[in-house]
């Protein structure tokens, strides 16, 4: 018998954060838009909160766009999204 | 030790061993060497790195590698210890944070990851720049580059289809590590160029699309020879404003060391060539409505307007529509000569150099050089 070693990083991985608690309602709440920097991110969440406030009355809109599609968002716009919003959602559009 | 240290899977004989590996989705799609924790070890102690170093950090996702993790997909990729130091060098240049890794990593632009080689290291370990030096028949060539696309698909989850997003990926992607072909250069070699000593030995890295042979075998004065490399750089195919990897031909050297041209000469020279009419560019659908948005883009577009990037225009489709004047605006690949790097590569017969665009139709990721620990 022989062990052969896995390559990847599953047995070492950090365990992932607690996901934060469902909002119960959208209504009135302040939703975050965070576009990856791609070309048409915004765009396409732009289309996303219409149909939002359409189905859900959400309230307030927080848009950022990351300035580098390959890097992480700024750590103080994370921070800000997490501060203001109920709930954000993040998109990819090329 | 207790097999709890070695997260793995119990194996009857080799060959089950090696359908292991694929059958947990661990391999490029060809076998791999299974990593036992003998050859593990082995592959670290080639290298300076303790175990739990971490050799790159893609913060993206937070996805830390560690020199024990390289060292299993070292093995699998077929490296001996002595490549390691190489291949950690060259996770170091690609984990730099100006390298940006998750974009050519998971594009749909298809990146390959080159790495070339300078130094006392290429002799050391038999990285080979000479003929066919892109092509198979070489292990150190063939197994390094493939320990970086194994880190990549192991160790980052780039998986085809998943996180790699490639519309059609290239063959490069399997590896595409090479030694800058040294005696056959010109000039002093690149990474002493790029500021290390010639004693030294370095990775440079930069996230390629496929390379373009450059054919020319009638030319010996520069400003002849230079035309077919310069046309295949303003090529609409690729176009923008990244950065441009040539790789000189022995033959194609001799002509310019024979003229005495350095190697800030030529590329200026092929910076100032390497450009189309905007009206060009337009024709093609290469500008987007987007880039008349961005500063940098417009800034590429615009430089050489007679009325600078102040002019740029606006509108719903000043994007598309060829305007009074694009035809006599110039478009350059690149921003400036420093975009350009050359470096020598190749056999001793025939005009067959190459030229290698960057990833991603925007400025894509700089080149980054890190030295080989000794």
């Amino acid at each position: 018998m022989t062990r052969i070693l896995d390559p990847t990083l599953r047995a070492v991985l950090p365990r992932t954060a607690a996901r934060a608690p469902r909002p119960s309602r959208l209504s009135g709440a302040t939703l975050g838009l965070l576009a990856n920097g791609k070309t048409h991110g915004m765009v396409f969440l732009e289309r996303v909160a219409e149909h939002l406030r359409t189905r859900h009355s959400v309230g307030d809109l927080m848009r950022v766009t990351k300035a580098n599609a390959s890097a992480p968002a700024r750590p103080e716009d994370s921070a800000l999204l997490a501060k203001r919003c109920a709930a954000v959602v993040t998109a990819i559009g090329d | 030790m207790s097999d709890d240290a070695y997260p793995g899977l119990d194996v009857e004989d080799p060959w089950q061993a090696v359908e292991a590996c694929f059958a947990q989705g661990w391999t490029d799609g060809l076998p791999v060497v299974p990593p036992t924790a003998p050859l593990v070890e082995r592959m670290l102690a080639g290298g300076p790195w303790r175990a739990d170093a971490v050799l790159l950090h893609e913060p993206v996702r937070d996805r830390a590698v560690t020199a024990w993790h390289a060292a299993i997909n070292a093995v699998m990729a077929g490296c001996r210890p002595e490549y390691f130091p190489v291949v950690g060098a060259a996770l170091a240049a690609i984990g730099d944070p100006e390298f940006t890794l998750h974009g050519p990593a998971t594009s749909t632009g298809g990146a390959a990851l080159m790495v070339i080689v300078n130094g006392p290291v290429r002799e050391a370990i038999g990285l080979h720049g000479g003929g066919n030096l892109f092509g198979p028949g070489v292990r150190a060539n063939a197994t390094i580059g493939r320990a970086l696309r194994l880190v990549l698909l192991n160790g980052l989850g780039c998986h085809p289809g998943v996180l790699d997003q490639s519309t059609q990926g290239w063959a490069g992607k399997y590896s595409l590590c090479f030694a800058e072909h040294e005696a056959a250069s010109p000039w002093e070699p690149l990474h002493v160029a790029r500021g290390f000593r010639a004693t030294q030995s370095a990775v440079t890295v930069f996230a390629a699309e496929s390379g373009h042979n450059v054919l020319v075998h009638a030319a010996s004065e520069p400003e002849t020879l230079l035309v077919g490399f310069a046309d295949a750089m303003a090529g609409l195919a690729s176009l923008s404003p990244g950065r441009s990897v040539i790789v000189l031909a022995p033959e194609h050297a001799q002509h310019l060391a024979r003229a005495g041209w350095s190697r800030a000469r030529t590329q200026e020279w092929l910076y100032e060539h390497a450009r189309r009419p905007l009206a060009d560019l337009k024709r093609a659908g290469k500008v987007e409505a987007q880039f008349l948005l961005g500063a940098e883009m417009r800034q590429w577009l615009y430089a050489r307007a007679p009325g600078g990037v102040a002019s740029a225009p606006s509108g719903p489709d000043a994007h598309a529509r060829v305007l009074p004047g694009d035809e006599a605006i110039a478009v350059h690949r690149g921003l400036s000569p420093d975009d350009i790097l050359i470096c020598a590569g190749g056999g001793a017969a025939g005009g067959h150099s190459a030229f290698f665009p960057s990833w991603s139709r925007g400025r894509s990721v700089p080149f980054i050089t890190k030295e080989v620990p000794v």
